[in-house]
């Protein structure tokens, strides 16, 4: 034991020392996220690649406003306690200017108020419940911004395509049990009402499970003939599979997360393209994309979210941007340097104006589109006719 | 109705999967009082490995995922055989670093250094195989065969038909052969068992092949039903142990039928309310145990006073 | 124990206080401050898991419950109910410690395993109603807002004033915990551990202990997960796993079970956590190496290596406290004395059954006081069963006892104990990893006045009846010649000295009736002259006995009246020698040629030879 012990310190004591010499030069970024815990550490390892090529990539054009840029990394294995710790670990002992995360929306909501207490902006790259943008909206400086694919934004989209390509205009909506879930449901149910629509059933089923059956029966007995998955990749793959067990075929829309090549696998070519999903990039929508996809599968060959990783690549680099507009690494100059750019080019799309003043997100609807999973195992754009017939006024939210 | 039996189908299979651990917990109590608190780890190890055989007879990389058409019977099958038996010998490192040391220690140190031991291989596997589910299609398709108007897929069937085998197999060893007897007899009184001519430790290093085994047969025998990962193992090993303990800890045959009746009652909760159903899974368990602490077929130890 | 460890105490403590009040005001840096705090938290959630676990030896493994029983409760009553922050807090420990009696119950009839799967499913039944009833409690998007206790003024606490509460709480915490552990609790604690069935005898309520036990680790967990509640601000059902469970048994594993095995273990494992984080990998493998190995290398954990290292390092230290000579001969209070010839103890038409074995056929018996009575009959006569009705181990079918007036028969032990019947066993039950001295000490548990509260705060009502204790036990090791072996450990001792370290361990408890189960078993004849002498030392102090034996030289020398078993029923009584020559008797015995000859042999002689014997014939 005292020989761990004496590891310890001289780890620690390491550490500090290396610390203090990084500190005075180098501009610190920090990344919390899971990436080894829970369900979503795939799409948390995805986002730290495409975060790190960004810090790569600032740093050959000569780094932010003549400094080193450094990525310091921190797992939070998925749960808010070491999320918190994780936190207060980048603010107060590694003084990050600014940080990128988390994958687990849960974890964001545990720890929200210590960047915002410390003024350290945060931009979400994966995690998208729509409160973490929203808690502080009303403060005088709002410090978490978010690219990602916030969950009213999804929901309006997929609602919208749900409300009028159902026939009976009987809409179900099954989640799972976790936070994201939760959240997706409470979004869903408000979108659906905005379009004086009663979802005719909400059914939860546990991420893990595999046989969703009896929750699926409930809504196909209710008559329902289109529903909303949310959920991410395996448990929706499940609900897919499910599905063809009690041989129900409504109309299936879900999230972004069965962007992942896991959902794929699970369901099979056969019943992959029976989802329709909301999307706001894939590895082959232009150069950038690809070059950033085979970047990224060098790091982490067994990549299944590619957009994890372009929408971590673009946080940096807006982040960034703000930094060189403000001139300084000042986190209330940051934030308000964030809510005034223009023309950033980044991965997913060049951002004018990404943040205001009331908006903190990145990525909107407008952004969006909806895709499919082919037989050989693509991602295409879906575009019927329903599709097309959707005006900016049916994109409730 | 046909909700119901599709329950069925269902919880059968997974407590066929439980029923198949839960009698790995089973065989190390019996010889040495002890289990292996990682045995969820190994399981899933287990099927990481066995994947990976699979995808190397396929001609692939470890890396790289898997087609329905590169599952055959037969490269499933040698899947099968290396999970088992790189399973076997990880059972005996076990044995030796992690549960000879303590099994003289009153307490529960073999607690933690079981513990430990399935951190270290599930880091490990994390390192290699990192956080990714991978999917390993059946070896018997995906088509769902319909039983009066329940689907159910073709490995769910394997699943039962492994399990109850493999547990025959088990029951008639244990009780008809002479290999058996002496299992039970170490059970029963080790010393005695070493003076009838019995090599104990033999039979001890035994029972931990034969429980890693179980597990990695298990995980393989599960994964095409709910893909394989790092993180697989950890519910299927604590409702096995729960299944265990309940059906009767030292009795093989209890915690079959602890493992049956766990997976019954799961899917069948799971269909009236499905959040309820593991707070109502665990409060049985306590119910029952207060009431019958031996388990449903366990024999009450009588201390000699 | 007394003497210079309290000083050497009260040192350590005023070095601890130094150091988390002077800590935290070395650095401003968070993180460092939330490590400290955390040390704090997870060393209190220990400290009361160490008295169940360690002290007590009840392995649970669902104290996550416990934690998010304090956690929510806390959330609830600051967010929901708008109660006052430190009332709250208050109340979550109150309310922990209520539910800790509640997993007590079920926990109480298992060992072992099941013990553990009880409170495997506790734990998870818990984790399972916060994550799902989300009504109530928020689910994974938890309950915010949650209020922390401030100080006057309204000035909320910060990261330092946290730590500083923190410590005070775990300060609090110990003093308590090592007030409870080191006196008459503490031995219960731990009697109860090592053999219950003995605890009982001796008047330890195993019920009871193991329920206050439960208690006492509620309460520690339940504050602790309110601490992280409010210091957050925020709780969510993602805090409440198996995995905490599991790591709050490891500290206290790996910490070791004294005293200080909670605070070594919260050290080490939360700075392994905060400070590898940036390597998950070489965290999670120090941690796992730490797990498979550390228990291998230090039995008993942590604390239990640096104390064998101190011991030999500083061997002065560990010294025993040298023992007070007592001048004094130990006796019983005069109205513990029944008087003499006088019927003490009867049983009518006792039976009880075990399917078709039937060990006690309708038996009645009356034993007087004053008097040694012994219990002789075959192997397999129902003679260790008509004991364990009596000393309440074993419930009759049917049938009476009646002890110095009062009906017995369904009686707790621990209770027939109190009113003054004590046993010994056939199987020695020490508590073998105890002292002798301590040994001693746990039979004086049902004649000690003092509470719980009296000895959580070191009252002098406790401190005096533990030096009284002290030196009655030494009275009592004087009186049975165990005196110069009071701090050896009572496993260690030969075993004819274990034997008679049982007697004096029943002694302890002051009976009027005193049974000893085949006191003269594995004694060789010299060690069985001495028992002839203690037996008779015993009676001289106004004591019954009863006794079972198969040596018939101690039978027919010491007693004044004999009673037969065979086949669970009463074939004769009487005196020694009426008895010897009871041709039902002789028959009972016949093929058990050793008893036979015994019988012949032990006949004419020993009734001239022992005075004692021949005047008490009637």
């Amino acid at each position: 034991m005292k020989l761990f012990k004496r590891i310890a310190v001289a780890l620690a004591l390491g550490s500090a020392l290396t610390m203090g010499a990084t500190q005075a030069q180098d501009i610190k970024i920090g990344y919390n996220a899971d990436m080894s815990g829970t369900a979503v550490a795939e799409l948390g390892l995805a986002g730290r690649w495409g975060f790190e090529a960004a810090i790569e990539d600032i740093n050959k054009k000569g780094g932010l406003l003549g400094r080193k840029v450094v990525a310091v990394i921190r797992d939070d294995l998925g749960t808010p306690p070491k999320s918190i710790q994780n936190m207060t670990e980048l603010i107060d002992n590694e003084k990050v200017v600014g940080v990128v995360g988390p994958a687990n929306s849960g974890n964001a909501l545990a720890w929200l108020h210590l960047p915002q207490a410390a003024k350290i902006p945060v931009v979400g790259a994966i995690g998208t419940a729509t409160e973490i943008t929203t808690r502080y909206a009303k403060e005088p400086q709002n410090y978490m911004f978010r690219v990602s694919m916030v969950d009213r934004e999804q929901v309006a989209l997929l609602a919208a395509y749900a409300v009028k390509a159902s026939k009976n205009k009987k809409i179900a909506i099954i989640a799972d049990s976790t936070g994201y879930g939760q959240a997706g449901i409470k979004d869903a149910v408000e979108v659906l009402d905005l379009h004086g629509i009663k979802p005719v059933l909400v059914e939860k089923f546990g991420p893990k499970d595999t046989d969703i059956t009896s929750q699926l029966t409930k809504i196909k007995n209710a008559g329902a003939d289109a529903v909303i998955i949310y959920a991410i990749a395996d448990g929706a793959a499940n609900v897919v599979k499910s599905m063809e067990k009690i041989n129900y075929n409504p109309i299936t829309l879900g999230t972004w997360g069965n962007l992942s090549t896991l959902y794929f696998r699970m369901t099979g070519p056969k019943l992959a393209p029976n989802l329709i999903i909301a999307a706001s990039t894939t590895e082959d929508t232009n150069e950038r994309t690809k070059a950033l996809g085979e970047r990224v599968r060098k790091n982490f060959p067994t990549m299944t979210t590619f957009v994890c990783a372009a929408q971590a690549y673009d946080a940096v680099t807006l982040l960034a941007a703000a930094i060189t507009k403000a001139g300084t690494t000042d986190g209330a100059k940051v934030a308000a340097a964030l809510e005034d750019l223009s023309n950033v080019q980044g991965i997913i799309k060049t951002y004018n104006k990404p943040f205001t003043k009331t908006k903190h997100e990145g990525l909107g609807v407008d952004d969006f589109y909806l895709a499919k999973w082919t037989e050989a195992g693509n991602i295409v754009r879906f575009q019927d006719d329903i599709f097309k017939s959707i005006t900016a006024a049916d994109l409730k939210r | 109705m046909v909700a119901i039996l599709q329950a069925v189908f269902s919880g059968l299979a997974l407590g066929g999967i439980y029923a198949l651990v839960a009698l790995g917990f089973s065989i190390t109590h019996t010889t040495t009082k002890t289990f292996n608190f990682g045995q969820g780890e190994f399981l899933a190890v287990g099927t990481l490995i066995g994947v990976s055989a699979v995808l190397l007879l396929a001609g692939k990389d470890i890396t790289e995922a898997l087609q329905v058409s590169d599952v055959t019977p037969f490269r499933y099958a040698m899947g099968l055989i290396a999970s088992v038996v790189v399973l076997g010998l990880l059972g005996v490192l076990l044995y030796y670093t992690a549960v000879r040391p303590f099994v003289r220690f009153v307490g529960m140190a073999w607690v933690m250094s079981t513990i430990g031991f399935g951190i270290i291989i599930q880091n490990t596997a994390l390192a290699i195989w990192g956080p990714t589910p991978i999917v390993l299609p059946s070896p018997l398709g995906d088509e769902v065969i319909r039983i009066g108007g329940a689907g159910i897929v073709p490995q769910e069937i394997l699943v039962l038909v492994a399990s109850i085998l493999m547990m025959f197999c088990m029951d008639y060893v244990l009780r008809k052969t002479r290999f058996g007897k002496a299992v039970r007899a170490v059970a029963h009184s080790r010393n005695a068992a070493t003076l009838m001519g019995i090599n104990v430790s033999a039979i001890v290093v035994l029972a931990f092949v034969v429980s890693s085994s179980l597990a990695g047969l298990a995980g393989m025998l599960v994964a095409p039903i709910t893909t394989a990962s790092v993180f697989m193992g950890l519910t299927i090993a604590l409702k096995a142990f729960s299944a265990a303990i309940v059906g009767g800890l030292n009795n093989p045959r209890g915690c079959m039928l602890g493992g049956f009746l766990l997976g019954l009652l799961e899917a069948l909760v799971g269909l009236w309310q499905a959040e309820l159903r593991e707070i109502s899974i665990f409060l049985l368990i306590i119910v029952v145990l207060a009431l019958k602490p031996e388990g449903l077929l366990g024999q009450r130890q009588v201390e000699k006073v | 124990m007394p003497g210079q460890s309290n000083k050497a105490h009260l040192l350590g403590l005023a070095l601890i206080a130094a150091v988390i009040i002077l800590l935290p005001l070395s650095t401003t840096n968070g993180f460092y401050l939330k490590v400290m705090f955390l040390i704090g938290v997870n060393y209190l959630a220990a400290s009361g898991l160490n008295v169940l676990v360690g002290v007590t030896g009840q392995k649970s493994l669902g104290h996550a419950g416990l934690f998010a029983v304090g956690a929510y409760a806390v959330a609830l009553l600051t967010t929901r109910a708008g109660w006052n922050p430190w009332v709250a807090f208050a109340a979550s420990g109150v309310i922990s410690g209520v539910f800790g009696a509640i997993i007590a119950i079920p926990a109480l009839r298992v060992k072992g395993p099941a013990l553990a799967m009880v409170t495997i499913a506790f734990g998870i039944v818990i984790e399972k109603i916060v994550s799902e009833w989300q009504d109530v409690f928020g689910g994974q998007a938890g309950i915010y807002g949650v209020v922390p206790p401030s100080l006057f003024g309204g000035v909320r606490l910060g990261p330092k004033e946290w730590v500083w509460f923190v410590g005070f709480l775990a300060i609090l915490a110990h003093l308590a915990i090592r007030a409870l552990v080191n006196g008459k609790y503490g031995r219960a604690f731990r009697a109860v551990n090592t053999a219950e069935v003995a605890a009982e005898s001796v008047g330890v309520s195993v019920y009871r202990f193991k329920v206050l036990a439960f208690v006492v680790s509620a309460v520690t967990c339940g504050l602790a997960g309110a601490l992280i509640a409010q210091q957050n601000q925020y709780i969510s059902s993602d805090f409440i796993t198996f995995g905490l469970s599991i790591f709050f048994l490891l500290i206290v594993l790996f910490g070791g079970s004294s005293i200080y095995g909670p605070l070594l273990g919260a050290l080490v494992l939360t700075l392994l956590d905060a400070f590898l984080a940036r390597w998950p990998h070489l965290q999670h493998f120090t941690y796992g190496a730490l797990l498979l190995f550390a228990l291998y290398v230090m039995p008993d954990g942590l604390s239990g290596m640096v104390r064998n290292t101190s011991r030999k390092l500083f061997p002065a230290w560990f010294a025993p406290a040298a023992l007070a000579r007592e001048t004094s001969a130990w006796r019983l209070r005069a109205d513990e004395v029944a008087a003499a010839d006088l019927p003490l103890l009867k049983t009518e038409n006792l039976y009880k059954a075990y399917g078709g074995v039937i060990p006690t056929n309708h038996v009645s018996i009356s034993i007087k006081s004053g008097h040694i009575h012994s219990l002789i009959g075959p192997n397999g006569a129902g003679k260790t069963t008509l004991l364990n009705i009596l000393s309440g181990v074993t419930e009759p079918d049917s049938g009476t006892v009646e002890f110095n007036g009062r009906s017995i028969a369904g009686l707790p032990a621990n209770k027939i104990c109190s009113l003054g019947l004590a046993r010994t066993f056939q199987n020695l039950k020490l508590f073998s990893n105890m002292t002798v001295l301590e040994n001693v000490q746990v039979g004086l548990h049902s004649r000690l006045k003092a509470g719980m509260l009296s000895y959580l705060l070191s009252m002098p009502r406790a401190r005096h009846e533990e030096v009284s204790t002290y030196r009655e036990s030494l009275q009592i090791l004087e009186l049975l010649g165990l005196k110069d072996k009071a701090h050896e450990l009572a496993g260690s001792l030969p075993y004819g000295l274990q034997r008679r370290l049982e007697i004096a361990r029943a002694l302890a408890t002051h009976p009027r009736l005193l049974l000893l189960d085949e006191p003269a078993a594995g004694l060789n004849p010299q060690e069985t002259q001495e028992l002839i002498q203690v037996i008779s030392q015993i009676r001289d102090l106004g004591i019954t006995i009863l006794l079972i034996e198969h040596h018939m030289d101690l039978v027919m020398a010491i007693s004044d009246h004999v009673i037969v078993l065979d086949y669970g029923e009463k074939i004769a009584e009487g005196t020694p020698s009426e008895v010897q020559n009871n041709p039902r008797v002789i028959a009972a015995y016949l093929g058990v040629d050793d008893d036979l000859d015994d019988l012949e042999n032990s006949a004419p002689e020993s009734l001239h030879d022992k005075p004692a014997g021949g005047s008490h014939v009637q």
